[in-house]
C-alpha cells in the first residue's frame, strides 16, 4: 500500500484563533492525507521535533497574530539544523500581501490567505510532495 | 385551531396551490419557492404580547434593554457639535508595543478632544501569562496590544490620565481573561498608590475565561481552577468596587470560532450560568452581583432577519434565566448590557475586493439598529488585510452609522419588528433550538464539565469545518470569494493615504524596549519582599477559600511580574491541555 503523505498541522506562537487550522486538518484528513494536529501555542522547537519524529512531508503553520515573519524563520532554521530540510513548509493566515514574496525567498513553499479552498492546498501539497520524490 | 386559523389555513393552501404554482410555472428554472411568507399560523401559542415581547427596557426585555437607544438623539446634539471628532479614539480597542508608545498614542487621542478612558488591547505574551524577555515569546512582545508585566507599565500607560481624567472620572476596559485577576489588581494597586478611593473606579475588565476554552485560544490554567480565579475577583469587586463590571461575556468570539447561532446563544448562557453560580456559591444574593454582569456581544452573520431574531431570543432567554432560574427580582440583573446588538461579525468580511466589507458592515449595521442596538457599521472594510485598520476605513464606518441615524433615521422605531409573523416566529424558533442545546449542556453537568469533556470545543470546530464545506461546494455563496469572480469583475482598490499613529520605526524596536524596561524593573524592585509574597501567594492559591485578590495587590504594589504570578498558579493548578479534535 503506498504511504500516506504525513501533514503536520499547528499553530505557532501564543495566538489561539484555531478556526482556520482545525478546519485544514478536518479537510485534510478528509482528502486522504494522515493529518496530525499539534493544536495552538507550539514553540518552533515543538513543531520541529515533531515533524522529524513523526516522519512528515509536510508543516503546515497557521498564524495570525502578525509573528509570521520571525516564527517562520526559526522553524525554518531549525527544520535545517535537525536535518528536515526536505519537509516543505506551509503557511496559512492573515498575512499582508507583502509579506508573501519575503517569505516564499525565506524558504516557505506556499502562502494561504483567507479564502482558500482547500482542495488548492490539497493540490500543492501532492505537487511538491511527490516532486521532491 | 380557532375559526379564524382555520380560514387563514385554508387560503394559505390554496395560496400555495394556484398563486405560487402559477409563479413558478414562469420560471421553470426554479424547481420552489425562493422565499417564505409567515402568516398568524406561524405565531407559537397564542401570541401573548406582554408575555413574548413586552415593552422596550421591561420584562422579558424582547424588544429592547433600555427604553430607547440614545444614540439617535445624542447624534442629532453630536451633529451640530464644532468638527474635528473625528480621529478622537481612545475608547476604541488599542494599545501599542510598548507601554510609553501606548502612553504617547492616549495623549496624542487626548489632545484630539477624547475623554475617554483606556480600551486596553494587550499582547499575548500578556494574556497567556508570560513576560517579555521569556524567550519563547520572542517575536510576540507588542505584537497585537501593549506588552504589560508589572504595576510600572500601567504606571505609564495611565500617565495621560491625571486631574479632570483621573481614574475616578474615566471607565477602562482590559481584555484579559486568564490573567485577569492581575490586571485587576495591578488596577487597583495604581489606584491605590495615586491616593484614589477604589470604590470610585469604574472599569469592564473581560474576565470571561470558559469562552477562551471554545474560541481565542488565550487560556493558561484547567477550567476549574479558573473558576475558582473568577470567583476571587467576582466577590471583591462585589465587595469594593461597585462601578466595576465583573465580567463581559463574549458569545462573538464563539460565533466567530464556527458555531451556529444556536450554539452561540445556548453557550454563552451557559458559561453566564456558570459565573452566576460561583457568585451564589460564594454566598451572595443573585440581585447584589448580577446587574454587574455585562456582554461583549452575540456573534454575528450576513443573515439580516435570523441576527435580528438572535437579539431578541437573547434578551428574552437572559431576562427569563435570570428571573425564573437564579430567582433575580431587580430588573437590572436580567439585561444584556452590551455595546453592540445585530452585526456581521469580522468572519463575514472578505480579503477579495475588501470595499465589499463596508457594504457588509452597513447591512449588520441596520441589523443592529433593527435590533435593540446603535447603527455601528462593524468592523471596519480593511478588518481581514491584516494591517491594522487604517483611518480612511474608521471613518467610512463611522460616516455610515451617522447616514444611517441622521439622514435613514433608523432610531426612530423601537424594535419595528414587534409582532411581525415573521420575527416573532424566528424569536421562538431560535430561542427553542438554543434551549435545546443548552438543556444538553446541563445534563453533561454545564459549561465547565462540559468544556472538559471537550464538547463544545468540537461541536464549533465541526460546524466551522460544515461552513468551509459549504462554501468549497457553492451552497453557501460569498460574493468576489466562490461566485461573481469572473474576469470581467473590477478589482475595486483601496489606498492608505493617512499614515498610521504607530510608527513603523517605533515598532520594530517594541520588544527591545521593553525586554530592557522589564530588566531594569527587576533590578530595583525590592527582590526579597518579590520572594516572600509569592511564597505567600502560593499558600493561599492552595487553600480553595482564600481570596487571592488581595494579596495580588500586595504582588503588584512589589512589581511582581505577571508570569511570576503566573507561575506560581501554574504549579499550583497545573495548564490546560486541549482535547484532542481529530
Amino acid at each position: 500500500m503506498e504511504r500516506k503523505i504525513r501533514v503536520l498541522v499547528t499553530k505557532i506562537g501564543l495566538d489561539g484563533h484555531d478556526r482556520g487550522a482545525k478546519v485544514i486538518a478536518y479537510g485534510l484528513r478528509d482528502a486522504g492525507f494522515e493529518v496530525i494536529f499539534l493544536g495552538v501555542r507550539q514553540t518552533p522547537d515543538q513543531v520541529v521535533n515533531t515533524a522529524i519524529q513523526e516522519d512528515v512531508d509536510v508543516v503546515g503553520l497557521s498564524i495570525l497574530s502578525g509573528a509570521h515573519m520571525p516564527l517562520a524563520k526559526r522553524v525554518l532554521e531549525k527544520l535545517k539544523e535537525k536535518g528536515g530540510e526536505d519537509i516543505i513548509v506551509l503557511i496559512g493566515g492573515l498575512i499582508p500581501e507583502e509579506d508573501k514574496q519575503p517569505l516564499k525567498e525565506m524558504g516557505v513553499v506556499e502562502v494561504f490567505t483567507s479564502g482558500t479552498d482547500i482542495i488548492r492546498v490539497a493540490e500543492v501539497i501532492n505537487q511538491h510532495v511527490k516532486a521532491e520524490k | 385551531m380557532t375559526k379564524r386559523d382555520e380560514k387563514i389555513r385554508k387560503r394559505e393552501q390554496a395560496w400555495k396551490d394556484g398563486t405560487v404554482k402559477k409563479a413558478l410555472s414562469r420560471f421553470p428554472v426554479l424547481k420552489e419557492s425562493p422565499s417564505r411568507f409567515f402568516t398568524p399560523l406561524d405565531l407559537k401559542d397564542d401570541f401573548d404580547f406582554l408575555k413574548k415581547v413586552g415593552f422596550p427596557g421591561e420584562y422579558p426585555f424582547t424588544a429592547g434593554t433600555y427604553a430607547f437607544d440614545p444614540s439617535a438623539g445624542l447624534a442629532k446634539l453630536a451633529a451640530k457639535a464644532p468638527a474635528g471628532s473625528g480621529r478622537t479614539r481612545a475608547a476604541g480597542y488599542s494599545g501599542y508595543g510598548t507601554p510609553e508608545d501606548t502612553r504617547d498614542y492616549y495623549k496624542q487621542m487626548i489632545e484630539h478632544g477624547s475623554r475617554g478612558g483606556p480600551n486596553l488591547a494587550m499582547d499575548l505574551p500578556t494574556q497567556c501569562g508570560y513576560d517579555s524577555d521569556n524567550p519563547t515569546v520572542e517575536g510576540e512582545v507588542g505584537k497585537v496590544g501593549v506588552a504589560i508585566d508589572t504595576l510600572r507599565d500601567f504606571e505609564i500607560i495611565y500617565e495621560p490620565y491625571q486631574g479632570d481624567l483621573n481614574l475616578d472620572r474615566i471607565a477602562s476596559n482590559f481584555t484579559i481573561n486568564a490573567p485577569a485577576i492581575y490586571i485587576i489588581a495591578m488596577y487597583v494597586a495604581l489606584a491605590e498608590n495615586r491616593g484614589t478611593p477604589i470604590n470610585k473606579l469604574r472599569a469592564t475588565p473581560q474576565n470571561d475565561i470558559l469562552k477562551e476554552y471554545i474560541a481565542r485560544g488565550t487560556y493558561i490554567f484547567p477550567a476549574r481552577p479558573a473558576m475558582r480565579l473568577f470567583r476571587d475577583t467576582l466577590v471583591f469587586i462585589n465587595k469594593h468596587m461597585p462601578n466595576v463590571n465583573i465580567t463581559s461575556i463574549g458569545g462573538y468570539h464563539i460565533r466567530e470560532a464556527g458555531a451556529t447561532r444556536e450554539q452561540d446563544l445556548a453557550y454563552s448562557m451557559a458559561i453566564a450560568m456558570a459565573y452566576l453560580q460561583e457568585g451564589i456559591d460564594a454566598g451572595l444574593g443573585i440581585d447584589d452581583f448580577a446587574p454587574r454582569f455585562t456582554f461583549n456581544a452575540f456573534g454575528g452573520s450576513m443573515e439580516f432577519l435570523k441576527e435580528i431574531a438572535f437579539q431578541r431570543a437573547a434578551r428574552r432567554m437572559y431576562a427569563r434565566i435570570l428571573k425564573e432560574r437564579f430567582g433575580a427580582k431587580d430588573p437590572r440583573s436580567m439585561i444584556i448590557r452590551m455595546p453592540l446588538a445585530a452585526h456581521i461579525g469580522p468572519s463575514s468580511t472578505t480579503i477579495q475586493r475588501p470595499l465589499n466589507n463596508l457594504t457588509r458592515a452597513v447591512m449588520g449595521a441596520i441589523a443592529g439598529a433593527l435590533s435593540g442596538g446603535r447603527p455601528a457599521p462593524f468592523p471596519p472594510y480593511d478588518e481581514p488585510l491584516g494591517l491594522g485598520w487604517s483611518a480612511e476605513a474608521t471613518q467610512l464606518s463611522t460616516d455610515a452609522g451617522r447616514i444611517l441615524t441622521c439622514e435613514a433615521k433608523l432610531g426612530e422605531v423601537e424594535d419595528p419588528f414587534a409582532g411581525s409573523y415573521c420575527m416573532e416566529a424566528l424569536t421562538d424558533e431560535i430561542e427553542e433550538a438554543a434551549g435545546q442545546e443548552l438543556d444538553k449542556i446541563e445534563e453533561m453537568g454545564g459549561a465547565v464539565a462540559a468544556i472538559e469533556q471537550g464538547y463544545m470545543q468540537k461541536m464549533v470546530s465541526r460546524n466551522a469545518y460544515e461552513h468551509q464545506k459549504k462554501v468549497a461546494s457553492g451552497e453557501t455563496l460569498i460574493v468576489g470569494v466562490n461566485c461573481f469572480t469572473g474576469e470581467n469583475e473590477l478589482e475595486v482598490e483601496t489606498s492608505r493615504l493617512v499614515p498610521h499613529p504607530y510608527d513603523p520605526e517605533k515598532r520594530a524596536k517594541a520588544e527591545e524596549r521593553q525586554i530592557a524596561s522589564l530588566n531594569e524593573v527587576k533590578r530595583t524592585r525590592n527582590n526579597k519582599e518579590v520572594k516572600r509574597l509569592l511564597k505567600t501567594l502560593e499558600q493561599k492559591a492552595r487553600q480553595e477559600d482564600e481570596n487571592l485578590v488581595p494579596v495580588c495587590i500586595e504582588c503588584a504594589k512589589a512589581y511582581v511580574t505577571i508570569q511570576e504570578v503566573c507561575d506560581v498558579f501554574r504549579d499550583v493548578f497545573g495548564e490546560y491541555d486541549a482535547p484532542s479534535i481529530l
